[in-house]
């Protein structure tokens, strides 16, 4: 066996896919060819080091929850369920028509509707996302990076920008950061510590922002819902939803403790979700 | 005669799906077209798999009887739209070329492989990055650590095409894991003690 030979199996070779005669013939030219062996040890390192790390991404929670209630339907031989793609459709078709009346009749109150109910689900979600992050229901897929680090992470998965704030504060803390979805929207989700409070951060495209319909004055809204505060505003071409109980004092997960804030927050009060349509 | 055990179907399916959702998952989304139909692929995908769980042997890995449901409930999903499931960039008549082929040598050397901090990340970016053939392969081995033989019968193909495709696809991902050398010389390598 040649160099070229050799190497064109290395693949193999380390995957233990060779069969015998040629694993036998492979470990005989390793042994006496220190270029290929380098190669092969090099397979290696990679390997252990890297490749056997890699795991699937985790299937996000939403996407759990309906495969369950499909899953349910699969009992003895025979599937029970009505298929949920079918009542999306069913569901899809009823707000086209909703929404094709509301512009044929040249009312703006349906979209008004819509926008409110939009805020609400992103409050809604963003703070549902926030428990279940506090509580370790969503792990952070990464952990103990520095803003730079998340910055460059989420540059590589989302095809939005986002800005991942500075630590000005010795007591604050990143404790980790993931890809969520807020009202099936794709967000970068930050997990922080602001003196033992945990906050969220929650960086979302600016075209899902724009469907909520805000005025750009002033900047920061704040509302409350559930116990928790909600602090959204847009900047950097991102939206932003900040999740905490501690009111204003997660404003720290951006601003230095003896920055002044010179935009007042406006407080919004929460739109109710409307779900009968 | 072997006699099964009397179990019961649903919860058996149910149970294997669950043990292997986030492989069902990353599949469905990695061949997906558009990319957000991947929800309903994979839905389709288990009720197709479901009622052929029948047909399902017990002593091959599920996962890898699924997803070679996703990846033909998918095909079927194309043609219904008259579309192209991949645009297949490499010939198969290559598959069957020797592996002593010089198409097959290595491009880089091993001091050539250097990585930056975050290479666990770089490595999964580098992945995603590969043309879609290849990375079906690299993620079927690498992320699946599906055999040979396995990823052939899921993509349908001879074993010479899957080891062409990833050996072309492991090599190409080392050429993104190339950082150029910094201005003073220097360069990170890649950090075994991680």
């Amino acid at each position: 066996m040649n160099c070229d030979s050799a190497k064109s199996r290395i693949f193999p070779y380390v995957d233990g896919e060779l069969v015998p005669a040629q694993r036998d013939e492979m470990d005989a030219h390793l042994s006496g060819c220190g270029s290929c062996r380098r190669f092969v040890e090099q397979e290696l390192h990679f390997r252990d080091a890297y490749v056997s790390r890699l795991r699937p991404d985790p299937a996000p929670a939403h996407l759990r929850e309906s495969v369950d209630r499909l899953l349910a339907g699969f009992t003895g031989g025979t599937i029970t369920r009505r298929r949920p793609r079918y009542r999306r459709v069913v569901l899809a078709a009823v707000a086209v028509v909703l929404v094709g009346a509301g512009a044929a009749l040249g009312i703006g109150l349906s979209s008004m509707l819509q926008r409110g109910n939009l805020l609400a689900e992103l409050t809604e979600a963003s703070v549902d996302q926030h428990q279940k992050l506090a509580s370790g229901l969503l792990p952070p897929d990464l952990v103990d990076a520095s803003p730079k680090t998340a910055e460059a992470w989420f540059r590589r998965r989302l095809d939005f920008n986002v800005n991942v704030p500075e630590l000005k504060h010795t007591n604050l803390t990143l404790l980790g950061a993931r890809i969520s979805h807020l009202a099936n929207v794709e967000v970068a989700a930050l997990e922080y510590q602001v003196d033992q409070n945990n906050v969220s951060l929650f960086v979302i495209p600016e075209e899902a922002y724009k469907r909520l319909g805000l005025s750009e004055k002033p900047k920061f809204k704040m509302l409350h819902h559930r116990g928790y505060d909600v602090i959204i505003w847009r900047q950097h071409g991102s939206g932003y939803a900040l999740v905490s109980e501690i009111g204003r004092r997660s404003c720290l997960v951006c601003h230095s403790p003896d920055e002044k804030l010179d935009v007042p927050l406006e407080s919004l009060a929460t739109p109710k979700r409307r779900t009968d349509t | 005669m072997g006699v099964r055990a009397p179990l019961d179907k649903g919860a058996e399916f149910q149970a294997y799906v669950r043990g292997c959702l986030d492989s069902l998952h990353n599949y469905a989304r990695l061949l997906a077209r558009p990319r957000e139909d991947h929800e309903d692929l994979l839905q389709d995908s288990l009720i197709r798999g479901f009622q052929g769980f029948d047909s399902f042997d017990r002593a091959l890995p599920f996962k890898a009887w699924m997803f070679g449901i996703i990846r033909n409930t998918c095909i079927d999903r194309h043609r219904r739209r008259k579309m192209r499931l991949l645009e297949d960039p490499l010939d198969d008549d290559q598959s069957s070329a020797g592996l002593d082929s010089p198409l097959y040598s290595i491009p880089l050397a091993p001091e050539d492989i250097l990585l930056r901090e975050e290479a666990i990340e770089e490595v999964r970016a580098g992945i995603r990055r590969l043309p879609l053939l290849m990375r079906e392969v690299v993620e079927l081995r690498d992320i699946e650590e599906l055999s040979y033989r396995d990823i052939a019968a899921i993509i349908d193909r001879p074993i010479g095409t899957v080891m062409s495709r990833l050996y072309r696809g492991r090599n190409l991902l080392r050429t993104y894991l190339v950082e150029p050398r910094r201005q003073d010389g220097q360069a990170t390598r890649i950090r075994h003690e991680l």
